[in-house]
Protein backbone atom coordinates (compact mmCIF):
# COMPACT_ATOMS: atom_id res chain seq x y z
CA UNK A 1 0.00 0.00 0.00
CA UNK A 2 2.80 2.57 0.89
CA UNK A 3 4.41 1.69 -2.21
CA UNK A 4 1.35 2.28 -4.45
CA UNK A 5 1.22 5.48 -2.69
CA UNK A 6 4.59 6.70 -3.07
CA UNK A 7 4.17 5.75 -6.60
CA UNK A 8 1.04 7.65 -7.35
CA UNK A 9 2.44 10.72 -5.20
CA UNK A 10 5.46 10.47 -7.91
CA UNK A 11 2.95 10.14 -10.69
CA UNK A 12 0.24 12.78 -9.61
CA UNK A 13 1.68 16.67 -10.85
CA UNK A 14 -1.00 19.32 -9.12
CA UNK A 15 -0.62 22.50 -10.81
CA UNK A 16 0.16 25.59 -8.73
CA UNK A 17 -2.43 27.72 -8.86
CA UNK A 18 -2.21 30.96 -6.85
CA UNK A 19 -5.72 31.58 -6.38
CA UNK A 20 -7.48 35.09 -5.18
CA UNK A 21 -8.65 34.14 -2.31
CA UNK A 22 -6.43 32.54 -0.60
CA UNK A 23 -5.71 34.91 2.30
CA UNK A 24 -1.62 35.54 2.60
CA UNK A 25 1.56 36.02 4.46
CA UNK A 26 3.91 39.06 4.37
CA UNK A 27 6.13 35.96 2.21
CA UNK A 28 3.48 35.28 0.00
CA UNK A 29 3.07 31.49 1.16
CA UNK A 30 -0.46 30.53 2.04
CA UNK A 31 -2.04 32.15 5.75
CA UNK A 32 -3.05 28.91 7.00
CA UNK A 33 -4.27 29.64 10.22
CA UNK A 34 -6.06 33.23 8.94
CA UNK A 35 -9.87 32.87 9.84
CA UNK A 36 -12.14 30.72 8.20
CA UNK A 37 -13.78 32.49 4.94
CA UNK A 38 -17.58 33.15 5.25
CA UNK A 39 -20.88 32.74 2.80
CA UNK A 40 -22.56 35.84 1.95
CA UNK A 41 -24.89 34.71 4.23
CA UNK A 42 -22.50 34.44 7.44
CA UNK A 43 -21.62 30.60 7.33
CA UNK A 44 -18.40 29.12 7.10
CA UNK A 45 -17.87 28.27 3.66
CA UNK A 46 -16.08 25.14 3.59
CA UNK A 47 -14.91 25.30 0.55
CA UNK A 48 -11.44 24.82 -0.90
CA UNK A 49 -9.43 21.60 -2.17
CA UNK A 50 -8.89 19.12 1.03
CA UNK A 51 -6.38 16.20 2.33
CA UNK A 52 -6.42 13.61 4.96
CA UNK A 53 -3.94 15.05 7.54
CA UNK A 54 -2.59 11.60 8.49
CA UNK A 55 -2.90 8.26 5.93
CA UNK A 56 -3.35 5.73 9.20
CA UNK A 57 -7.23 6.60 9.27
CA UNK A 58 -7.54 5.45 5.60
CA UNK A 59 -5.57 2.29 7.52
CA UNK A 60 -8.09 2.22 10.07
CA UNK A 61 -10.98 4.31 10.30
CA UNK A 62 -11.17 3.41 14.40
CA UNK A 63 -7.34 3.79 14.81
CA UNK A 64 -8.08 6.28 17.74
CA UNK A 65 -11.15 4.77 18.77
CA UNK A 66 -9.78 1.76 19.91
CA UNK A 67 -11.77 -1.78 18.21
CA UNK A 68 -15.37 -1.02 16.69
CA UNK A 69 -18.31 -2.37 18.58
CA UNK A 70 -18.88 -4.98 15.99
CA UNK A 71 -21.72 -7.27 15.74
CA UNK A 72 -20.26 -11.11 15.84
CA UNK A 73 -20.60 -11.52 11.84
CA UNK A 74 -18.75 -8.08 11.35
CA UNK A 75 -16.10 -8.82 13.61
CA UNK A 76 -15.51 -12.21 11.91
CA UNK A 77 -15.26 -10.34 8.24
CA UNK A 78 -13.33 -7.62 9.23
CA UNK A 79 -10.72 -10.18 10.31
CA UNK A 80 -10.87 -12.32 7.36
CA UNK A 81 -10.59 -8.81 5.20
CA UNK A 82 -7.38 -7.53 7.45
CA UNK A 83 -6.09 -10.81 7.21
CA UNK A 84 -6.04 -10.38 3.57
CA UNK A 85 -4.47 -6.92 3.55
CA UNK A 86 -7.87 -5.81 1.98
CA UNK A 87 -7.86 -7.83 -1.32
CA UNK A 88 -10.97 -7.94 -2.59
CA UNK A 89 -12.07 -4.27 -1.89
CA UNK A 90 -14.14 -2.17 -4.15
CA UNK A 91 -11.85 0.01 -4.88
CA UNK A 92 -9.57 -2.54 -6.58
CA UNK A 93 -12.08 -3.06 -8.64
CA UNK A 94 -12.90 0.48 -10.06
CA UNK A 95 -15.53 0.85 -7.82
CA UNK A 96 -16.08 3.45 -5.80
CA UNK A 97 -14.78 4.50 -2.29
CA UNK A 98 -17.68 5.00 -0.11
CA UNK A 99 -18.20 7.16 3.00
CA UNK A 100 -15.59 8.12 4.58
CA UNK A 101 -13.53 5.80 2.72
CA UNK A 102 -13.14 7.79 -0.44
CA UNK A 103 -12.04 11.18 1.48
CA UNK A 104 -9.25 8.55 3.60
CA UNK A 105 -7.03 8.55 0.48
CA UNK A 106 -4.07 10.82 1.59
CA UNK A 107 -2.95 11.23 -2.34
CA UNK A 108 -6.17 11.85 -3.94
CA UNK A 109 -7.12 15.60 -2.54
CA UNK A 110 -11.12 16.52 -2.54
CA UNK A 111 -12.61 19.82 -3.03
CA UNK A 112 -15.36 21.19 -1.73
CA UNK A 113 -17.71 23.37 -3.45
CA UNK A 114 -20.72 25.28 -1.15
CA UNK A 115 -23.41 26.59 -2.68
CA UNK A 116 -26.54 28.06 -1.07
CA UNK A 117 -28.37 24.91 -1.81
CA UNK A 118 -26.01 22.30 -1.71
CA UNK A 119 -22.49 21.32 -1.01
CA UNK A 120 -21.02 19.61 -3.52
CA UNK A 121 -17.25 17.03 -3.16
CA UNK A 122 -15.31 16.42 -5.79
CA UNK A 123 -13.61 13.64 -5.54
CA UNK A 124 -10.18 13.38 -7.45
CA UNK A 125 -10.46 9.63 -7.30
CA UNK A 126 -12.28 8.13 -9.57
CA UNK A 127 -13.34 11.23 -10.75
CA UNK A 128 -16.37 11.25 -8.50
CA UNK A 129 -18.38 13.09 -6.64
CA UNK A 130 -21.23 13.66 -3.72
CA UNK A 131 -24.12 15.62 -3.44
CA UNK A 132 -25.47 17.01 0.37
CA UNK A 133 -28.35 19.16 -0.56
CA UNK A 134 -28.91 21.87 2.28
CA UNK A 135 -32.45 23.38 0.07
CA UNK A 136 -34.52 22.36 2.83
CA UNK A 137 -35.61 18.95 1.12
CA UNK A 138 -36.20 15.81 3.64
CA UNK A 139 -35.29 11.91 2.56
CA UNK A 140 -36.74 10.74 -0.39
CA UNK A 141 -39.57 8.54 1.00
CA UNK A 142 -37.84 5.48 -0.99
CA UNK A 143 -33.95 5.67 -2.00
CA UNK A 144 -32.45 2.83 -4.54
CA UNK A 145 -29.38 1.54 -2.57
CA UNK A 146 -26.43 3.63 -3.82
CA UNK A 147 -22.49 4.04 -2.89
CA UNK A 148 -22.78 7.33 -1.83
CA UNK A 149 -26.28 7.12 -0.22
CA UNK A 150 -27.82 10.54 -0.32
CA UNK A 151 -27.49 13.38 2.08
CA UNK A 152 -29.06 16.28 3.62
CA UNK A 153 -27.12 18.66 5.35
CA UNK A 154 -28.29 21.78 7.58
CA UNK A 155 -26.16 23.96 9.90
CA UNK A 156 -25.82 23.77 13.94
CA UNK A 157 -23.77 27.35 14.62
CA UNK A 158 -20.58 27.02 12.47
CA UNK A 159 -20.95 23.35 12.28
CA UNK A 160 -22.27 21.35 8.80
CA UNK A 161 -24.35 18.55 9.97
CA UNK A 162 -24.95 16.06 7.26
CA UNK A 163 -27.07 12.99 7.53
CA UNK A 164 -27.22 10.38 5.11
CA UNK A 165 -28.95 6.95 4.64
CA UNK A 166 -29.65 4.58 1.45
CA UNK A 167 -26.23 3.49 1.44
CA UNK A 168 -25.81 0.07 -0.31
CA UNK A 169 -23.97 -2.82 1.83
CA UNK A 170 -20.95 -2.45 -0.95
CA UNK A 171 -18.70 -0.42 0.67
CA UNK A 172 -16.33 -0.52 2.68
CA UNK A 173 -15.62 2.05 5.49
CA UNK A 174 -11.64 1.79 4.82
CA UNK A 175 -9.59 -0.13 3.48
CA UNK A 176 -9.21 -2.88 5.50
CA UNK A 177 -12.69 -3.47 5.54
CA UNK A 178 -14.71 -2.01 8.38
CA UNK A 179 -18.26 -3.62 6.70
CA UNK A 180 -21.41 -2.09 6.89
CA UNK A 181 -24.90 -2.57 6.24
CA UNK A 182 -27.92 -1.37 4.53
CA UNK A 183 -29.00 -0.05 7.73
CA UNK A 184 -26.00 2.37 8.12
CA UNK A 185 -27.24 5.60 8.99
CA UNK A 186 -24.31 8.38 8.79
CA UNK A 187 -24.02 11.52 10.90
CA UNK A 188 -20.94 13.68 9.82
CA UNK A 189 -19.91 17.33 11.68
CA UNK A 190 -17.58 19.29 9.58
CA UNK A 191 -16.22 22.41 10.84
CA UNK A 192 -13.56 24.56 9.47
CA UNK A 193 -11.95 26.55 12.75
CA UNK A 194 -9.61 28.74 10.20
CA UNK A 195 -8.66 28.74 7.08
CA UNK A 196 -6.02 25.85 6.70
CA UNK A 197 -7.97 23.16 8.92
CA UNK A 198 -10.99 21.01 8.67
CA UNK A 199 -12.36 18.63 11.14
CA UNK A 200 -14.74 15.95 10.59
CA UNK A 201 -17.00 14.18 13.10
CA UNK A 202 -18.24 10.91 11.99
CA UNK A 203 -20.81 8.60 13.87
CA UNK A 204 -21.82 5.21 12.39
CA UNK A 205 -24.95 4.28 13.35
CA UNK A 206 -25.58 0.44 11.72
CA UNK A 207 -27.23 -1.50 14.63
CA UNK A 208 -26.65 -4.23 12.12
CA UNK A 209 -23.34 -4.29 11.65
CA UNK A 210 -22.38 -2.45 15.01
CA UNK A 211 -23.77 -3.50 18.37
CA UNK A 212 -23.96 0.90 18.99
CA UNK A 213 -23.03 4.02 17.47
CA UNK A 214 -19.76 4.81 17.54
CA UNK A 215 -17.52 7.97 16.58
CA UNK A 216 -14.50 8.52 14.52
CA UNK A 217 -12.62 12.04 14.51
CA UNK A 218 -10.50 12.95 10.97
CA UNK A 219 -8.58 15.94 10.21
CA UNK A 220 -7.83 17.12 6.78
CA UNK A 221 -5.67 20.27 5.59
CA UNK A 222 -6.36 22.80 3.43
CA UNK A 223 -4.02 21.90 -0.43
CA UNK A 224 -3.92 25.43 -1.17
CA UNK A 225 -3.31 26.74 -4.55
CA UNK A 226 -3.85 24.09 -6.56
CA UNK A 227 -6.41 21.93 -8.33
CA UNK A 228 -7.75 18.45 -8.50
CA UNK A 229 -6.42 16.23 -11.53
CA UNK A 230 -8.79 13.83 -13.44
CA UNK A 231 -8.02 10.71 -11.95
CA UNK A 232 -9.91 7.91 -13.70
CA UNK A 233 -10.05 4.28 -12.91
CA UNK A 234 -8.77 2.47 -15.95
CA UNK A 235 -10.95 -0.14 -15.65
CA UNK A 236 -8.55 -3.30 -14.20
CA UNK A 237 -6.10 -2.38 -15.68
CA UNK A 238 -3.93 -2.86 -12.09
CA UNK A 239 -5.65 -5.46 -10.86
CA UNK A 240 -3.50 -7.97 -11.44
CA UNK A 241 -0.75 -6.42 -9.57
CA UNK A 242 -2.68 -6.01 -6.57
CA UNK A 243 -1.00 -7.30 -3.42
CA UNK A 244 -2.87 -9.86 -0.78
CA UNK A 245 -3.90 -12.86 0.06
CA UNK B 1 -29.83 -0.65 -30.05
CA UNK B 2 -29.52 2.24 -28.79
CA UNK B 3 -32.87 2.94 -28.63
CA UNK B 4 -33.68 -0.49 -27.04
CA UNK B 5 -31.05 0.31 -24.20
CA UNK B 6 -32.21 3.46 -23.86
CA UNK B 7 -35.59 2.66 -23.18
CA UNK B 8 -34.51 -0.36 -20.98
CA UNK B 9 -32.25 2.27 -18.90
CA UNK B 10 -35.62 4.40 -18.34
CA UNK B 11 -37.49 1.69 -17.47
CA UNK B 12 -35.28 0.44 -14.76
CA UNK B 13 -34.84 4.30 -13.32
CA UNK B 14 -36.76 5.73 -10.68
CA UNK B 15 -35.79 9.57 -10.15
CA UNK B 16 -37.37 11.21 -6.79
CA UNK B 17 -39.95 13.63 -7.53
CA UNK B 18 -38.45 16.71 -5.42
CA UNK B 19 -40.91 20.10 -6.21
CA UNK B 20 -38.31 22.70 -6.18
CA UNK B 21 -38.84 26.56 -4.67
CA UNK B 22 -37.02 27.59 -7.57
CA UNK B 23 -39.25 26.25 -10.34
CA UNK B 24 -41.47 28.83 -11.90
CA UNK B 25 -44.94 27.44 -12.23
CA UNK B 26 -48.01 27.66 -14.10
CA UNK B 27 -51.76 28.01 -12.37
CA UNK B 28 -51.96 23.86 -12.32
CA UNK B 29 -49.18 23.67 -10.45
CA UNK B 30 -47.05 22.64 -13.18
CA UNK B 31 -43.28 24.01 -14.16
CA UNK B 32 -43.72 26.53 -16.39
CA UNK B 33 -40.91 25.62 -18.87
CA UNK B 34 -41.43 29.15 -21.20
CA UNK B 35 -40.92 31.21 -18.36
CA UNK B 36 -37.84 33.63 -18.50
CA UNK B 37 -34.67 31.59 -17.49
CA UNK B 38 -33.33 32.45 -14.10
CA UNK B 39 -30.56 35.21 -13.54
CA UNK B 40 -27.67 34.96 -10.71
CA UNK B 41 -26.61 37.83 -8.65
CA UNK B 42 -24.27 39.28 -10.80
CA UNK B 43 -27.02 39.27 -13.47
CA UNK B 44 -25.78 36.67 -16.08
CA UNK B 45 -28.40 33.51 -16.86
CA UNK B 46 -28.03 31.23 -14.60
CA UNK B 47 -27.70 27.45 -16.17
CA UNK B 48 -28.49 25.61 -13.43
CA UNK B 49 -30.59 22.55 -13.29
CA UNK B 50 -31.21 19.25 -14.47
CA UNK B 51 -30.74 18.54 -17.92
CA UNK B 52 -31.27 16.22 -20.54
CA UNK B 53 -30.85 15.31 -24.06
CA UNK B 54 -33.91 14.22 -25.20
CA UNK B 55 -33.02 13.11 -28.60
CA UNK B 56 -30.76 9.95 -28.65
CA UNK B 57 -29.66 10.59 -32.34
CA UNK B 58 -27.02 12.82 -31.03
CA UNK B 59 -25.51 10.36 -29.23
CA UNK B 60 -25.67 8.05 -32.20
CA UNK B 61 -24.38 11.01 -33.78
CA UNK B 62 -23.88 14.34 -33.41
CA UNK B 63 -23.59 15.21 -37.12
CA UNK B 64 -26.74 13.83 -37.62
CA UNK B 65 -28.36 17.04 -38.81
CA UNK B 66 -27.00 16.57 -42.20
CA UNK B 67 -23.47 17.99 -41.08
CA UNK B 68 -20.96 17.28 -43.46
CA UNK B 69 -18.05 16.29 -41.26
CA UNK B 70 -14.33 17.39 -42.67
CA UNK B 71 -12.65 13.91 -42.04
CA UNK B 72 -9.32 13.47 -42.36
CA UNK B 73 -8.70 10.18 -44.22
CA UNK B 74 -7.23 8.15 -41.14
CA UNK B 75 -10.18 9.79 -39.24
CA UNK B 76 -12.66 8.71 -41.70
CA UNK B 77 -11.84 5.15 -41.88
CA UNK B 78 -11.41 4.63 -38.17
CA UNK B 79 -15.28 5.92 -38.11
CA UNK B 80 -16.32 3.60 -40.83
CA UNK B 81 -14.65 0.98 -39.18
CA UNK B 82 -16.21 1.51 -35.46
CA UNK B 83 -19.41 1.91 -37.64
CA UNK B 84 -19.62 -1.34 -38.89
CA UNK B 85 -18.65 -3.06 -35.86
CA UNK B 86 -21.75 -1.35 -34.22
CA UNK B 87 -19.83 0.28 -32.04
CA UNK B 88 -18.52 -2.50 -29.87
CA UNK B 89 -15.44 -1.05 -28.87
CA UNK B 90 -16.52 2.24 -27.29
CA UNK B 91 -14.87 3.48 -23.96
CA UNK B 92 -17.97 3.21 -22.04
CA UNK B 93 -18.78 -0.37 -22.80
CA UNK B 94 -15.79 -1.09 -20.35
CA UNK B 95 -17.01 1.35 -18.18
CA UNK B 96 -14.59 4.13 -18.99
CA UNK B 97 -15.59 7.59 -19.56
CA UNK B 98 -18.00 9.25 -22.00
CA UNK B 99 -16.09 12.46 -23.19
CA UNK B 100 -16.62 15.67 -24.25
CA UNK B 101 -19.41 16.25 -25.86
CA UNK B 102 -20.23 12.60 -25.67
CA UNK B 103 -21.74 12.74 -21.64
CA UNK B 104 -24.36 15.12 -21.74
CA UNK B 105 -25.89 13.17 -24.88
CA UNK B 106 -27.43 10.16 -23.20
CA UNK B 107 -30.97 10.78 -22.66
CA UNK B 108 -31.33 8.11 -19.67
CA UNK B 109 -29.12 9.70 -17.92
CA UNK B 110 -29.74 13.58 -17.40
CA UNK B 111 -26.52 16.08 -16.02
CA UNK B 112 -26.83 18.82 -13.76
CA UNK B 113 -25.37 22.28 -13.63
CA UNK B 114 -24.44 23.80 -10.54
CA UNK B 115 -22.96 27.65 -11.55
CA UNK B 116 -21.20 29.16 -8.79
CA UNK B 117 -19.03 33.21 -8.92
CA UNK B 118 -15.74 30.88 -9.61
CA UNK B 119 -16.46 27.72 -11.02
CA UNK B 120 -19.49 25.76 -13.00
CA UNK B 121 -19.74 22.06 -12.09
CA UNK B 122 -21.12 19.47 -14.39
CA UNK B 123 -22.38 16.50 -12.74
CA UNK B 124 -22.98 13.92 -14.89
CA UNK B 125 -25.63 11.08 -13.47
CA UNK B 126 -23.86 8.12 -15.78
CA UNK B 127 -20.69 6.96 -14.01
CA UNK B 128 -21.40 9.30 -11.66
CA UNK B 129 -18.57 11.76 -13.04
CA UNK B 130 -17.74 15.41 -13.31
CA UNK B 131 -16.52 17.93 -14.79
CA UNK B 132 -15.04 22.04 -13.83
CA UNK B 133 -15.76 25.07 -15.86
CA UNK B 134 -13.42 27.53 -14.01
CA UNK B 135 -14.58 30.96 -14.49
CA UNK B 136 -12.03 32.81 -11.66
CA UNK B 137 -10.36 34.13 -14.81
CA UNK B 138 -7.46 31.61 -14.19
CA UNK B 139 -6.72 30.63 -18.26
CA UNK B 140 -5.40 27.39 -19.44
CA UNK B 141 -2.47 25.95 -17.36
CA UNK B 142 1.18 25.55 -19.71
CA UNK B 143 0.56 22.12 -19.63
CA UNK B 144 -1.77 19.75 -18.80
CA UNK B 145 -2.02 15.84 -18.65
CA UNK B 146 -4.07 14.25 -21.09
CA UNK B 147 -7.58 13.59 -19.46
CA UNK B 148 -10.84 11.99 -20.51
CA UNK B 149 -12.57 15.23 -19.75
CA UNK B 150 -9.99 17.91 -20.41
CA UNK B 151 -9.04 21.18 -18.77
CA UNK B 152 -12.36 23.89 -19.25
CA UNK B 153 -12.00 27.60 -18.70
CA UNK B 154 -15.27 29.83 -19.37
CA UNK B 155 -16.43 33.37 -19.78
CA UNK B 156 -19.61 35.15 -20.79
CA UNK B 157 -20.57 36.77 -24.24
CA UNK B 158 -23.61 38.96 -23.56
CA UNK B 159 -25.71 35.88 -22.42
CA UNK B 160 -23.71 32.95 -23.85
CA UNK B 161 -21.43 31.09 -21.87
CA UNK B 162 -18.49 29.78 -23.45
CA UNK B 163 -16.33 27.29 -22.94
CA UNK B 164 -13.00 26.48 -24.02
CA UNK B 165 -11.56 22.71 -23.12
CA UNK B 166 -8.00 21.55 -24.37
CA UNK B 167 -5.97 18.87 -22.26
CA UNK B 168 -7.79 15.85 -24.10
CA UNK B 169 -6.19 12.46 -24.71
CA UNK B 170 -7.43 10.65 -27.78
CA UNK B 171 -9.38 8.24 -25.82
CA UNK B 172 -13.14 9.30 -25.95
CA UNK B 173 -15.73 9.32 -28.68
CA UNK B 174 -17.44 12.45 -29.25
CA UNK B 175 -20.36 10.18 -29.90
CA UNK B 176 -21.06 6.75 -29.71
CA UNK B 177 -21.28 6.47 -33.31
CA UNK B 178 -17.65 6.94 -32.87
CA UNK B 179 -16.37 10.16 -34.51
CA UNK B 180 -12.59 10.25 -33.45
CA UNK B 181 -10.87 13.19 -31.90
CA UNK B 182 -6.59 13.06 -31.19
CA UNK B 183 -4.94 14.97 -28.27
CA UNK B 184 -4.80 18.38 -30.62
CA UNK B 185 -9.24 18.32 -29.86
CA UNK B 186 -10.01 22.02 -28.95
CA UNK B 187 -13.70 21.66 -27.74
CA UNK B 188 -15.36 25.32 -27.77
CA UNK B 189 -18.70 25.32 -26.44
CA UNK B 190 -21.09 28.08 -26.28
CA UNK B 191 -24.27 27.57 -23.64
CA UNK B 192 -27.71 29.76 -23.98
CA UNK B 193 -30.82 29.49 -22.23
CA UNK B 194 -33.23 31.04 -23.88
CA UNK B 195 -36.06 30.51 -21.46
CA UNK B 196 -36.20 28.12 -18.22
CA UNK B 197 -36.95 25.26 -19.74
CA UNK B 198 -34.40 25.02 -22.64
CA UNK B 199 -30.63 25.11 -22.84
CA UNK B 200 -29.23 24.86 -26.68
CA UNK B 201 -25.46 23.98 -27.00
CA UNK B 202 -23.13 24.98 -30.00
CA UNK B 203 -20.18 23.28 -30.50
CA UNK B 204 -17.33 23.61 -32.22
CA UNK B 205 -14.98 20.73 -32.70
CA UNK B 206 -11.43 22.40 -33.48
CA UNK B 207 -8.88 18.83 -34.21
CA UNK B 208 -6.59 19.48 -37.27
CA UNK B 209 -5.40 16.17 -36.42
CA UNK B 210 -8.43 14.65 -37.24
CA UNK B 211 -11.14 17.24 -39.16
CA UNK B 212 -9.64 19.17 -42.29
CA UNK B 213 -10.99 22.17 -40.87
CA UNK B 214 -13.39 22.96 -37.49
CA UNK B 215 -16.92 22.21 -37.60
CA UNK B 216 -19.81 22.96 -35.87
CA UNK B 217 -23.10 21.11 -34.11
CA UNK B 218 -26.27 22.37 -32.36
CA UNK B 219 -27.43 20.23 -29.86
CA UNK B 220 -30.70 20.87 -27.70
CA UNK B 221 -31.02 20.19 -23.91
CA UNK B 222 -34.63 19.85 -22.13
CA UNK B 223 -35.02 20.64 -18.53
CA UNK B 224 -36.00 18.19 -16.29
CA UNK B 225 -37.54 19.72 -13.66
CA UNK B 226 -38.23 18.35 -10.08
CA UNK B 227 -35.74 15.50 -10.31
CA UNK B 228 -32.77 15.03 -8.77
CA UNK B 229 -29.90 12.79 -10.47
CA UNK B 230 -29.77 9.25 -9.30
CA UNK B 231 -26.12 7.90 -8.49
CA UNK B 232 -24.86 5.41 -11.31
CA UNK B 233 -21.95 4.16 -11.10
CA UNK B 234 -20.46 2.07 -13.74
CA UNK B 235 -19.73 -1.91 -12.04
CA UNK B 236 -16.71 -3.35 -14.03
CA UNK B 237 -17.71 -4.40 -17.00
CA UNK B 238 -20.18 -6.31 -15.07
CA UNK B 239 -22.72 -6.34 -18.40
CA UNK B 240 -19.04 -5.78 -21.11
CA UNK B 241 -19.86 -10.02 -21.92
CA UNK B 242 -23.50 -8.90 -23.01
CA UNK B 243 -22.55 -5.97 -25.53
CA UNK B 244 -23.69 -6.42 -28.88
CA UNK B 245 -21.15 -5.99 -31.86
CA UNK B 246 -18.82 -7.84 -33.99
Amino acid sequence: MSHLAIIAMLLGQWVNLPLPNTPRMADGKPDLTAPAPKTQDGKPDLSGVWRIADGRYLQNIAADVGEAPFQPWAAALYKERADALGKGRPSERCIPHGVPDAMLVRNSPFKIVQTPGEVVILYEEFNHYRQIFTDGRGFPPETNASWFGYSIGKWEGDTLVVDTTGFNDQSWLDDPGHPHSDALRITERYRRPNFGNMSLEITFDDSKAYTKPWTARVPFNIFADTELIESICENEKDHAHMVGK
Amino acid sequence: MNALATAIAILLTQWVNVPLPNTPRTPDGKPNLTAPAPKTRDGKPDLSGLWRNPDGKYLDNIAADGIDVPFQPWAAALYKDRQETFSKDRPSGRCLPHGVPDAMLVPATPFKIIQTPGVTLILFENQGHYRQIFTDGRGLPKETQPTWLGYSTGRWDGDAFVIDTVGFNDQTWLDDGGHPHSDAFHAMERFRRPDFGRLDLELTIDDAKTYTKPWKTTIHFALFPDNELMESVCENELDAKRLVGK
